[in-house]
C-alpha cells in the first residue's frame, strides 16, 4: 500500500517534470494539478470501494451491521454512510468519501467474522470518526498544499526566467523536486498518523468502552498471536538460543507508515480509559 | 459539535436534551381521540454503558432511584442488556405520566453524573391496531414513530401518518434519514 502511493506519487511527478521540461505554461500545469485533485476528491469513494473490490450491501443483507452504525450514529449525531463489504479473510476496515453526505464505511468478511459484536462496534465507530472529522477531505487538500509547495518551488527557482533546457539542468530540477515531494510526503504521513489517533479517540468516547478497540486492533494486527501460550518455565531454556528478539517495527518503518504502530495505539487507549474512568 | 474541533479531531457526544419528554403526554390525548391510539403502559430508556467506575456509580444511583420510585407508585422495572450491549431500563406502569416522570429522572440523575450523551433514546409503547413506538431522541430532543412489521421490516405508511397528525402538537424529527429503528427492542 505504501510502496502504491509513493510510486503513484513518483509518476505523477514525473509526468508534472516533463510538462514543465516541455514549457508547459503555468496555467496549463495548474489546470493539470487542479483538475487530478478534483477528480480524486470527487471520486475517491467509487475509485476505493472499487479498487477494494467492495460491494454496497443493503440493510436486509446485514441487518447486524447495519443495526451497529445507525445506533453509532445516533449517538453520536452523525448521517448514517452507506455500508460496504469486502470480501477478503484479512480482517479490515475503512471509510471513504469526500463528505459526510457521501461517505462510505467498508468492512472485510474476515472481520465479521474474527471480531466479536462490540469489538465490531469500536472498529465501525472509529471508520465513523474518519468520515466525522472529514479526514479524506483533509488529507486530500493536504496533499494538494504539498503538491503545491512542490510546483512553487520548482517553478519560481528553476524558471523564473524562460527555463533552461540542458542535461544538468533538468537532473538538478529533478533532484529539487524530489526533495520537496518526500518532505511533503513524510508531513502527510504524520498528520494521517494523527488523525489516527483522533479516530481511535472519538471511537473510545462514543463507544464509552476502549478496551473493546484494543482487543480489536491486537486482533486485527495478529498481536494476540505474539502472546504466548506456552509456559514460561518450559520456554526459559530455549530462550537463550535465539539470537534476534522478535522484530518489532523499526523507527524508520514508523516514520513512514500512515497508521502509528499498534502499541501506540493501545497505549492511547489505555491512557484514554483512565481518564474516563477519573 | 464544531467544523473546526472536527477538523482538529476532536470528538464529544452531543449532550442529552430532555426539555421535549413531557410532549408525549398531551400528545398521547389526540392520539387516542383520532387515531384510537392508547398508551400501552410500557417504556423504556436506552443507554450505551461505559467502562468506568464513575459510571457504575451513576448507574448505581439510577437503580437506588428506581428501587425508591417503583416502591412509591407500584410500577416494575427491569434491567436488560441487549444483544448491541446497550442498557435498557424497561418501565412498566399503566399511567402514562408516571412513566415520563420517571424516564426523566433517570435521565436528569445521567445528566447531573456527566452522561446525558450516553442516552441514546428512551421508547414509548402505544396500542391500536398495531403496535407503536414513539421513539425520544435525547441527542435531538425530538420525537419520531416506529412501526415494526417483524422481519427487520416497518410499516412506513402508518409512520408517515402518525406524523403528519401529531405534527403539531409533539416535536417531531423532521429528517426521516434519522428516523432510526431499534430492531429488538426488551419492551
Amino acid at each position: 500500500m505504501l510502496l502504491t502511493f509513493f510510486l503513484l506519487g513518483a509518476l505523477y511527478l514525473a509526468f508534472l517534470v516533463v510538462l514543465l521540461y516541455f514549457q508547459a505554461d503555468l496555467l496549463t500545469t495548474l489546470i493539470f494539478i487542479g483538475g487530478f485533485m478534483f477528480l480524486q476528491y470527487f471520486y475517491s469513494d467509487r475509485m476505493v470501494l472499487w479498487s477494494m473490490g467492495a460491494r454496497l450491501v443493503s440493510e436486509s443483507e446485514a441487518p447486524n451491521l447495519h443495526e451497529t452504525v445507525s445506533r453509532l450514529c445516533a449517538m453520536a449525531d452523525l448521517p448514517k454512510p452507506r455500508i460496504a463489504m469486502v470480501n477478503s479473510s484479512i480482517p479490515n476496515a475503512f471509510a471513504t468519501g469526500r463528505n459526510q453526505r457521501n461517505a462510505v464505511v467498508a468492512v472485510t468478511s474476515g472481520l465479521m467474522r474474527q471480531l466479536n459484536q462490540s469489538e465490531l462496534e469500536a472498529v465501525l465507530a472509529h471508520e465513523l470518526t474518519h468520515v466525522k472529522n472529514r479526514d479524506a477531505m483533509v488529507l486530500t487538500i493536504a496533499s494538494f498544499l504539498s503538491t503545491l509547495a512542490f510546483f512553487l518551488v520548482r517553478y519560481l527557482f528553476f524558471f523564473g526566467g524562460g527555463g533552461k533546457r540542458d542535461r544538468s539542468g533538468i537532473v538538478l530540477v529533478w533532484l529539487a523536486s524530489m526533495a520537496v515531494y518526500v518532505a511533503s510526503f513524510l508531513l502527510i504521513r504524520a498528520l494521517s498518523r494523527y488523525r489516527e489517533f483522533a479516530a481511535d479517540r472519538g471511537s473510545a468516547i462514543i463507544t464509552g468502552q476502549p478496551s473493546h478497540l484494543v482487543s480489536a486492533l491486537m486482533k486485527i494486527s495478529g498481536t494476540i498471536s505474539r502472546i504466548p501460550s506456552e509456559d514460561l518455565r518450559k520456554v526459559e531454556g530455549a530462550n537463550a538460543f535465539f539470537i534476534i528478539p522478535a522484530a518489532s517495527g523499526s523507527s524508520l518503518f514508523n516514520l513512514l507508515s500512515t497508521h502509528p504502530p499498534v502499541e501506540q495505539r493501545i497505549a492511547a487507549l489505555e491512557r484514554i480509559e483512565k481518564e474516563l474512568s477519573a | 459539535m464544531g467544523f473546526l474541533d472536527s477538523l482538529l479531531g476532536k470528538t464529544e457526544l452531543p449532550k442529552a436534551r430532555p426539555d421535549k419528554l413531557f410532549a408525549i403526554t398531551t400528545a398521547a390525548i389526540t392520539l387516542q381521540a383520532s387515531l384510537d391510539l392508547k398508551p400501552d403502559g410500557a417504556a423504556a430508556i436506552c443507554i450505551k454503558p461505559m467502562e468506568s467506575s464513575h459510571y457504575d456509580a451513576a448507574r448505581a444511583e439510577v437503580e437506588d432511584f428506581l428501587k425508591i420510585s417503583t416502591k412509591e407508585c407500584g410500577c416494575q422495572y427491569s434491567i436488560q442488556k441487549d444483544e448491541y450491549g446497550y442498557m435498557w431500563v424497561v418501565l412498566k406502569d399503566p399511567d402514562l405520566e408516571d412513566l415520563v416522570a420517571s424516564i426523566q429522572m433517570i435521565s436528569q440523575v445521567l445528566i447531573e453524573q456527566g452522561y446525558g450523551g450516553q442516552i441514546l433514546c428512551a421508547v414509548f409503547r402505544f396500542r391500536g391496531e398495531s403496535t407503536v413506538y414513539w421513539i425520544y431522541s435525547f441527542k435531538q430532543g425530538l420525537f419520531y414513530p416506529f412501526v415494526p412489521l417483524g422481519d427487520q421490516k416497518r410499516n412506513n405508511a402508518l409512520e408517515f401518518r402518525l406524523k403528519a397528525s401529531i405534527e403539531k402538537e409533539l416535536p417531531i424529527e423532521k429528517e426521516m434519514e434519522r428516523w432510526y429503528p431499534l430492531w429488538g427492542m426488551p419492551i
